[in-house]
C-alpha cells in the first residue's frame, strides 16, 4: 500500500476518533451553592398598653409584625396624676437565625431647667417576661440585662434623703442607656422557616414615671432599641 | 495484507465511534433564575454544548423576601438506544441541623419533549420521570409541623446513583456530532425557599449520567 494512502487513512482515523471525543458526553455536572448570612429583625409585638395616665394616650400604636415606631403620651406627670406610676407598655417582637444583641439608647429632654426637671432616671425601664413560643421558633434562654417591671417595689424606692422616687435596680432606668447599652440577648431565637412564619421572641418593654413635684414643663423621651448579631 | 490490517482499523474506530454517539447527554439551552439575591446562574444556551452549569443561589436568609429562588436547567439527550439517566450529588455537609441540608434544595424534572425534527417518536414505550422526581419543587412547597418546607423531591432523595428518567430510544438518526433536534430535552428544576437557616455557605455537585436503559421497544 502506498505510503500517502497510510497516512491518509491514518489521518481520517484520527479524525473520526476526534470528532467522537468532541461531539459527544454521556455525562454533565450542575454545581451549586447558596449563601446564607446572619439576620436579625424587630418589630412591634402588638398594641401599646398604657396605665396611671391622667390625660396624654396611645399616639402611634404599635402593630403586631410591623415595623416599631411607636408614640405615646404619658400625660400628666405631676401631683394631680395620684396614680402611683403611669406606666407604658411596648411589646416587641425579635428574630434572627442567629445570636442577638439587643441594645438600647434613650434621650430625654426637659424643658425645665432646675434639677428638679424629669430628667433619664426619673424614667423606669425594663424588660418583662421573655417568651419563645410557637412553631419554628428555638427554644433558647435569654439573659435579661434589666431588672424587669422598673413599677416593683425591688427595683425602686423613695430616696430617704432627697425624698425624690428612684429607680435603683440594674438598669432600672433610661440612665442607664444613654449610649447604645445591652438590655437583652440570646442565642439564635428562629430554626430554619420561612420569613412567613410570623412567631418569635416576644418581650414587653417597660416605660415608668412615677408622678411627682417635678418641675412643670414639657418632656421628651426617645428611645431606639438596636438588635445586631455579633 | 497492510490494506486489510488498516481497513480493519477504521472498520474498529468506526464502531467505537456509533457506540459513542448512541448515547448523549448535553445543555438543552440556557438555564435561568428567578427570585434570587445576588445569585446567578451559567451554562451554554447552545444545544451542542456539554452540560455544564453552575448555579449561585445566592442569599437564601430571611434577607431575601422572595417566595423561593428558582433555577430551571435545559438539559438535551441523544440516544439510538433506550436509556435512562441517572444522577449523583454530593452531599450538603452541614452538621447543624438548622443549616441548610439537602432537603432544603427542591429537585424535580418536568417539560420533557423534542429538541425537534430529528428526535424520535416512539409509539410502543414513553419516557419515564421516576418517582418522586415528577414535579415542579416551586409548586409542591409545603410549610411542614415544624414550620420547615419541605418539597415533593430535594437532593436529599438522590441516594448514589439515582434513576430520574428512562425511556426508548430519543434520536432519528446516528449522527456523530450533536445537532439541535436530534433528541429530547428535559428541564432539571431546583428550588430553594429563603428561610431563618443557620449562617453559612454551602454547596453540592451534581452529575448527570446518561447510559444503557431497560430494553423497552419503540
Amino acid at each position: 500500500m502506498p505510503r500517502f494512502s497510510r497516512s491518509a487513512l491514518l489521518t481520517l482515523l484520527l479524525a473520526v476518533s476526534a470528532v467522537t471525543c468532541f461531539g459527544q458526553s454521556t455525562t454533565g455536572t450542575v454545581s451549586m451553592s447558596a449563601t446564607v448570612s446572619k439576620f436579625v429583625e424587630i418589630n412591634s409585638g402588638g398594641a401599646v398598653t398604657l396605665t396611671g395616665n391622667s390625660g396624654g394616650g396611645v399616639i402611634t400604636d404599635g402593630i403586631t409584625n410591623s415595623p416599631l415606631a411607636v408614640s405615646i403620651n404619658l400625660g400628666e406627670l405631676g401631683p394631680s396624676n395620684t396614680n402611683p406610676f403611669v406606666t407604658a407598655l411596648v411589646p416587641l417582637k425579635l428574630r434572627s437565625n442567629a445570636a442577638y444583641v439587643l441594645s438600647m439608647t434613650a434621650t430625654v429632654t426637659s424643658s425645665g431647667t432646675t434639677t428638679n426637671r424629669i430628667g433619664a432616671a426619673d424614667v423606669g425601664f425594663g424588660l418583662g417576661t421573655i417568651n419563645r413560643t410557637g412553631v419554628g421558633v428555638n427554644a433558647g434562654a435569654d439573659t435579661n440585662a434589666t431588672s424587669g417591671d422598673p413599677t416593683l417595689a425591688a427595683n425602686g424606692s423613695v430616696n430617704a434623703t432627697s425624698g425624690r422616687y428612684e429607680f435603683t435596680a440594674v438598669r432600672s432606668s433610661l440612665s442607664s442607656f444613654s449610649a447604645a447599652t445591652t438590655a437583652l440577648s440570646g442565642p439564635f431565637i428562629m430554626n430554619a422557616v420561612p420569613r412567613s412564619n410570623a412567631n418569635g421572641l416576644t418581650v414587653p418593654a417597660f416605660f415608668a414615671v412615677k408622678p411627682q413635684f417635678f418641675e412643670n414643663g414639657t418632656t421628651t423621651i426617645s428611645v431606639t432599641f438596636t438588635v445586631t448579631a455579633p | 495484507m497492510r490494506l486489510r490490517l488498516f481497513t480493519f482499523v477504521i472498520l474498529l474506530a468506526a464502531a467505537q465511534t456509533v457506540a459513542a454517539q448512541a448515547l448523549d447527554i448535553s445543555s438543552g439551552g440556557q438555564p435561568t433564575i428567578t427570585g434570587a439575591v445576588g445569585g446567578s446562574v451559567t451554562g451554554s444556551a447552545n444545544v451542542q454544548n456539554d452540560l455544564v452549569v453552575t448555579i449561585n443561589f445566592g442569599e437564601v436568609s430571611p434577607l431575601n423576601t422572595n417566595a423561593v429562588v428558582k433555577v430551571v436547567v435545559p438539559i438535551a439527550l441523544r440516544s439510538n438506544q433506550p436509556y435512562q439517566v441517572a444522577v449523583t450529588a454530593s452531599a450538603i455537609s452541614n452538621a447543624n441541623t438548622q443549616a441548610l441540608q439537602s432537603s432544603d434544595v427542591g429537585f424535580g424534572l418536568q417539560n420533557l419533549d423534542l429538541l425537534g425534527g430529528a428526535g424520535k417518536v416512539c409509539n410502543q414505550s414513553t419516557h419515564i420521570i421516576r418517582s418522586p422526581f415528577n414535579n415542579d419543587p416551586a409548586n409542591t412547597a409545603t410549610v411542614g409541623t415544624n414550620g420547615r418546607v419541605s418539597y415533593a423531591s430535594s437532593l436529599a432523595n438522590i441516594s448514589g446513583s439515582t434513576v430520574i428518567l428512562s425511556g426508548p430510544e430519543l434520536s432519528k438518526n446516528n449522527s456523530a456530532k450533536r445537532q439541535n433536534s436530534d433528541g429530547y430535552s428535559f428541564d432539571a428544576i431546583f428550588v430553594l425557599t429563603p428561610q431563618f437557616f443557620a449562617a453559612g455557605v454551602s454547596s453540592a455537585t451534581l452529575v448527570f449520567t446518561i447510559s444503557p436503559g431497560p430494553n423497552v421497544p419503540c
